[in-house]
């Protein structure tokens, strides 16, 4: 067996020395259930990565997941009454149509996905600000359990939110292996002119690739909304550089065609063992956010594969 | 996109029409400078009230360029720091970290010295720079040494900065009142303070760097085209290298003129300076992937960006407006100074 052939696989072996490291100094750590819950904890993180996990695989960014979040948790507060339980639908429209325009200002108007997902990610905070009055809102209780009761919760030891994760990943799966909108996504990242030379929709595809973003990030807002029930031009804050992390811990390289949102999975995963090992060797607060990044640079030098990349910029 | 059939006809048409697109960001500043007090004159007018354009305006004022002076100049020092980064074509991301780290350090060592810059606390100034340097030097080392894209290793040395600051401060604020050092905001050399000029000299420091050294024209050689830099000889590492820790010493003036504006020395010193230097540096319209613009562009950008920033509170837009119309503005700025001719795609 030689390196080249288990450097993909670095990610998981990454993950599972981490855990098993953690897990020697700590053995409560290794206890399921509260593996379990550790990870029910991440979802909403998980799914913002996962829908970034397309921008970044078609060589972009998405900084507006974030933003798109807290707009959603603030429309999901405002419109529950309303709508009932097809607010859902309303918020996952708002991030679709903002991840769509983030995705025309980029190949339309030629602004680098950087700014141009930035910018659209002031514009969402505006809304926000805009609907909330810039205030905290508080979801009606008994409203919130009746339609979105089923987000939380157990059933036979399983999380609910992990059900709703794993159902998510596979769709995203499906998504970038088993359909042609995949394929063209891999063909643009591992080169855009050969992309576009073979007469393939450059454009829509990459506008698509935006727009599902988008719709992710509404996802997790959603979540966060129900999750702490209400909804604050501020509650995400905080998840967007932690959501670039997990993409890129994952394997995901910013030049795009490599890696997918399996990757993105264990890279959460693998952000998650992270954040909980300090708690479980007892890392004082403030010493936390120093030792995050140390260990980063360790995570991301063992597992990013580099022999797809000629010049590392 | 490439028009191959149109290239010849019009090759004078070509040429007035990138240097439109060259001037596009100015052209944008100027529009926006004298957007603000034409809505400025359109109210009172509404209103019935006398109003002369432009002298009666309350943005179009020295008092008032001054306050987008003092605004800018922090966030102006650590754009011009990544701006250089940018000709490369790599990015650094660790600007809140080094900033905070600087303004913390350079706080405890220039209270500890002597709390004044009459003492032999001036020496905290230069070890502010110092640290700077050393902090962006050990990021270009994370990057190049462990083959990590700039992208992660630098937002992963921002964690650490950040993280580091915080365990300096335990979460502290710590105040720097000596007046001599707090004359950078308060003493005024014809109607502008001292931070004002002294982030002037340091954009004509960049300038300098950029336009009249080797290692300035390397910057663009690598940014234009790695492999062949690298083909001619050039050692671009050691070109990165000086790239990264050239910016850190940007980002601690940036931290010293933050720290000389408000006081304070804090782990949140650093906060925003991340995303909002990026953007002045692509507004301003210097290139992500490299090679193209330098240290005037980024001035222009970070005008723009203060510009609107101001003139949304002076025309008195509703608080929740503004972060949306910022935003439409700046896609709105940079749309118009890209060459769609010589873009074919954009990531």
């Amino acid at each position: 067996m030689n390196l080249e052939r288990i450097k993909p696989h670095f990610p998981w072996l990454t993950l599972l020395a981490l855990a098993l490291l953690v897990g020697i100094a700590n053995p409560s750590f290794l206890v399921p259930s509260s593996l379990l819950s550790l990870v029910a904890d991440i979802v909403p993180l998980f799914i913002m990565a996962l829908g970034m996990t397309f921008a970044i695989y078609i060589g972009g960014i998405d900084l507006s997941v974030q933003q798109l979040a807290n707009m959603v948790t603030v429309i999901a507060t405002v419109y529950l009454a309303q709508f009932g339980a097809s607010v859902a639908v309303i918020c996952i429209l708002a991030g679709l149509l903002f991840g769509a325009v983030s995705g025309y200002v980029t190949n339309r108007l030629y602004v680098p996905s950087f700014v141009s997902t930035l910018a659209m990610g002031f514009i969402a905070l505006s809304v926000a600000k805009y609907l909330s009055g810039q205030r905290a809102l508080y979801m009606d209780a008994t409203l919130r359990d009746a339609n979105f009761g089923w987000m939380f919760g157990n059933t036979a030891g399983v999380p609910h939110e992990l059900v709703i994760a794993v159902f998510l990943l596979a769709l995203a799966w499906f998504l970038q292996k088993k359909t042609t909108f995949g394929r063209a996504l891999k063909a643009i990242g591992s080169g855009e002119p050969a992309a576009v030379a073979s007469g393939l929709n450059v454009v829509r595809v990459k506008v698509l690739a935006f727009a599902v973003s988008g719709a992710f990030a509404a996802i997790a807002g959603l979540m966060f909304s129900v999750k702490l029930s209400g909804g604050d031009a501020n509650l995400a804050n905080g998840f967007l550089l932690l959501a670039i992390v997990a993409v890129l811990v994952g394997g995901t390289p910013l030049t795009g065609g490599v890696g997918g949102v399996i990757n993105t999975a264990v890279g959460t995963l693998i952000v998650m063992v992270i954040r909980a090992a300090m708690v479980y060797v007892e890392i004082s607060a403030t010493q936390q956010q120093m030792i995050f990044g140390v260990v980063l640079i360790i995570a991301i030098a063992l597992t990013i594969d580099r022999s797809k990349m000629q010049i590392v910029k | 996109m490439t028009d191959s059939t149109m290239m010849l006809p019009s090759v004078s048409r070509l040429l007035s029409r990138e240097r439109l697109v060259r001037w596009a960001p100015i052209l944008v500043l100027g529009l926006l400078v004298l957007f603000f007090p034409f809505f400025e004159w359109l109210m009172d007018f509404l209103e019935g009230k006398g109003h002369a354009y432009l002298f009666d305006s309350r943005f179009f004022s020295i008092r008032n360029a001054a306050r987008i002076g003092i605004a800018a100049s922090p966030g102006l020092m650590v754009a011009v720091g990544v701006t250089f980064i940018i000709l490369m074509g790599s990015i650094d991301l660790s600007m809140e970290g080094t900033v905070s780290v600087c303004a913390v350090l350079f706080a405890f060592v220039f209270l500890a010295w002597g709390a004044t810059l009459a003492s032999w606390a001036w020496l905290a100034v230069p070890l502010a720079l110092v640290v700077g340097a050393a902090m962006g030097f050990v990021n270009g080392l994370v990057h190049i040494w462990l083959k990590i894209p700039s992208f992660m290793a630098s937002l992963a040395m921002g964690f650490v900065g950040t993280g580091l600051a915080l365990i300096l401060t335990g979460g502290d604020r710590i105040r720097i009142e000596d007046e001599l050092f707090r004359s950078l905001l308060t003493e005024r050399i014809f109607n502008f303070p001292v931070m004002v000029y002294v982030a002037f000299f340091f954009l004509l420091v960049a300038w300098f760097i950029q336009s009249r050294t080797t290692l300035g024209r390397n910057f663009y050689a690598v940014g234009g085209g790695e492999e062949l830099a690298h083909a001619s000889g050039l050692n671009v590492e050691r070109v990165r290298l000086m790239g990264f820790t050239l910016a850190g010493v940007f980002f601690a003036v940036g931290a010293l003129l933050a720290v000389g504006r408000i006081g304070i020395a804090e782990t949140a010193t650093g906060n925003n300076f991340l995303f909002i230097s990026i953007t002045t540096v692509v507004v301003g319209g210097t290139a992500l992937w490299g090679g193209i613009g330098g240290v005037w562009n980024t001035l222009v950008g970070v005008l723009i960006v203060n510009v609107i920033n101001n003139g949304m509170i002076v025309i008195g837009l509703p608080a929740f407006f503004q972060d949306g119309v910022l935003g439409i503005l700046v896609i709105l700025a940079v749309a118009l100074s890209v060459n769609r001719r010589s873009t074919s795609f954009v990531k």
